[in-house]
């Protein structure tokens, strides 16, 4: 069951609120009455209580916009399958089955001490476990040890004896049922490399109580692509502080007309892309790829804009950057996003992106450095947007002003670009936004 | 009963001290306690509202501090403002629920309406100006503002509340635009009343706005 909690009808000439800030996030449990969101009227700044206790199931209204009166803000699971449900489908034969992995049984003795896992493992083996040499802590069997003895592939790893790490666990089949048979949540060795990385450095043995969630396709292809990326291109990252107080003007005195004009909220990240787009034109050693032992400069800009699904992340492309307005930005990411998170995504959408912008937002998030989303050479990840004390000069002295200030990092491959062009990039891109002037 | 309005005058606090005084008497409230009118003064300091525009602020940071000025961004409706010696407090900290009335606007109206009783009992004729939160002197010209009025809910139990101006330099006010009311000026009561910013003054201010709300709201 779940309630929708809703912006409450403030007063009689109060007819919307923007969100300022959420006090929890997706997955926290909350009490009854405790505040989740300060909401900003033009009469007051108001906290907006759970109604019920539970966990937040989803945030459906981003920090920043604008709902009216009556419109959902949040969804909230109550009752006691609410947070605990996940857990238990998770591994239900393990959690109801199992006694302690590494731990002694508390029933009547075996008559050979083994794991659980070994039990197991050597029941689907078909191996006695009565000649299998033990290695574990108090001359238990443990699953390594019936990998061995069946002559397994694993056997180089499960030879790094008594290390905490040593058990392996057998090879998944095809992961046709993966809830009910908990294998490894890594994705299975690709190449040899990978098998002898992981028997020289182990990997971890599933403990009672764990939670193993096999990974969906779309978060192995994300992995692959991260592994990939990472190996094949030198990553190195620069950071710049970027005063978004003359943006955040424009932005909170164009968001209303912007609205009834277009029908959508002003975010800061057509913004962000909007100067991005305008640094490329002049630094186009970032749009660009390596092929081979040659690298491309692109005549075209098409910005992957990295969004968060419920599925994980997926970054659709805004075609032909350059060619579109600030409005036709905002409006094109809005398009994407939704679908994005409504599943409606085309394959054309993920393809051909020259350069990417990340908006992770969130707080705690000052910076970050992104992973190239290959074959691109470069992306930006946007940082929170926090008011700083800044030191400018005023009437010519140095002064203490508190500005909206983002830190903005870029990655870039150090194949195909040098420190100089990144830099200058990334001051060009902190230059637009400083200067502000964008056409609507 | 709970809705019985419990009025406290608390003297001289700086502000951080007064947010602390006033989350506890939230958390009380919370809990059954009673609806309470706290009473203060606050050495100089310089509060942003949420919907606050760094250009309301005319002296840096960096200066005010140097003058003693504290700065502070308050979980409040409404723009900056000043707080400072000789004006007179009121934190509302009133479950607008149990009263029967969960309507903001009607709230600040209600604020305003004490305020001016108050003023009236002391012989400053005021009243309200529509579009405006805060109550402003009788009479036509450029509008005077006497007491500046910003509130915060949390679920419907309201705090913050106002600022009336009884007896202060209003020289504080010259580091910032009022409530982001540029052609707004502020007034006093002692001001208003063309006598001098004397503590008796200050302590009859109290006396009738005490009066007021506890006719008010009691």
């Amino acid at each position: 069951m779940s309630v929708v909690v809703t912006l409450p009808q403030l007063g009689e000439s109060v007819l919307e609120g923007t969100i300022a800030r959420w006090l929890v996030k997706e997955g926290d449990r909350v009490e009854r009455d405790q505040p989740l969101v300060e909401v900003t009227t033009d009469k007051v700044d108001a906290e907006i209580p759970a109604p019920e206790a539970g966990v937040i199931e989803a945030i459906l209204v981003p920090e920043g916009e604008t709902v009216a009166v009556g419109g959902e803000l949040a969804r909230i699971g109550t009752g006691e399958g609410a947070a605990a449900e996940p857990r238990e489908t998770a591994a239900p034969e393990r959690a109801a089955a199992a006694p302690a992995a590494g731990r002694e049984r508390s029933g009547p003795p075996a008559a050979v001490r083994a794991t659980p896992a070994a039990r197991r493992a050597a029941e689907e083996a078909g191996v006695d476990l009565a000649s299998v040499e033990a290695t574990g802590p108090g001359g238990r069997v443990r699953r390594a040890d019936v990998e061995r003895s069946r002559g397994a592939e694993a056997s180089a790893e499960a030879r790094r004896e008594g290390g905490p790490r040593a058990a392996a666990p057998p090879r998944t089949r095809e992961p046709a049922a993966p809830a009910r048979r908990p294998g490894r949540a890594a994705p299975r060795a690709r190449d040899d490399a990978d098998a002898e990385a992981r028997a020289r450095f182990g990997h971890y043995a599933i403990q009672e109580g764990d939670r193993v969630t096999p990974m969906s396709p779309l978060r192995k292809l994300v992995a692959e692509h991260m592994v990939y990326s990472k190996r094949t291109s030198p990553h190195v990252g620069t950071v710049a502080e970027v005063d978004l107080g003359g943006v955040a003007a424009v932005r909170n005195e164009q968001k209303r007309a912007f609205r009834e004009a277009h029908g959508l909220p002003l975010t800061f990240l057509p913004f962000v892309v909007h100067a991005t787009v305008r640094a490329l034109r002049e630094f186009p050693a970032l749009n660009a790829s390596v092929l081979e032992d040659a690298i491309v400069e692109k005549r075209d800009i098409h910005i992957g804009v990295a969004v968060e699904t419920e599925k994980g992340l997926v970054v659709p492309v805004v075609r032909h950057a350059d060619r579109l307005s600030l409005a036709g930005l905002a409006a094109a990411i809005e398009d994407l996003s939704n679908r994005a998170r409504t599943k409606k995504l085309t394959a054309d959408d993920l393809k051909g992106g020259t350069f990417t912008v990340s908006n992770p937002g969130r707080e705690g998030n000052l910076y970050g450095f992104a992973i190239i989303n290959q074959p691109q050479v470069g992306i930006l990840r946007m940082g929170e947007i926090v008011k700083r004390p800044v030191v400018r000069p005023i009437d010519g002295q140095d002064a203490i002003l508190i500005r909206p200030i983002m830190h903005l990092a870029l990655s870039y491959d150090h194949r195909a670009v040098d420190g100089a062009p990144a830099n200058g990039f990334l001051h060009r891109v902190k230059e637009l936004l400083e200067e502000a002037e964008f056409d609507l | 009963m709970s809705e019985h309005l419990q009025i406290e005058w608390l003297g001289a606090l700086r502000y951080g001290d007064a947010l602390e005084r006033q989350l506890a008497a939230l958390a009380e409230r919370r809990r059954g306690g009673p609806d309470r009118l706290l009473l203060l003064e606050h050495p100089s300091v310089i509060t942003l509202g949420r919907s606050a525009r760094p250009e309301h602020l005319r002296s840096a940071p960096a200066v005010l501090a140097a003058r003693g000025v504290e700065l502070f961004e308050v979980a409040r409706g409404g723009d900056v403002t000043w707080h400072g010696p000789g004006q007179l407090v009121g934190y509302l900290i009133v479950d607008l629920a149990a009263r029967g009335t969960p309507d903001v606007s009607a709230w600040l109206r209600r604020i305003e309406a004490a305020l001016i009783e108050a003023l009236g009992a002391l012989d400053v004729a005021a009243r309200r100006i529509p579009g405006l939160t805060g109550v402003f002197l009788a009479g036509g010209g450029r509008p005077r503002k006497i007491a500046s009025i910003g509130v915060g809910l949390r679920g419907w139990i309201s705090w913050h509340g106002f600022a009336l101006n009884a007896t202060p330099d209003l020289a504080g006010f010259d580091d910032i635009v009022p409530c982001g009311l540029s052609d707004v000026a502020m007034t006093s009561v002692a001001e208003a009343l063309g006598v001098a910013p004397t503590q008796a003054l200050f302590e009859r201010t109290r006396g009738a706005v005490a009066a007021a709300f506890e006719r008010s709201l009691a």
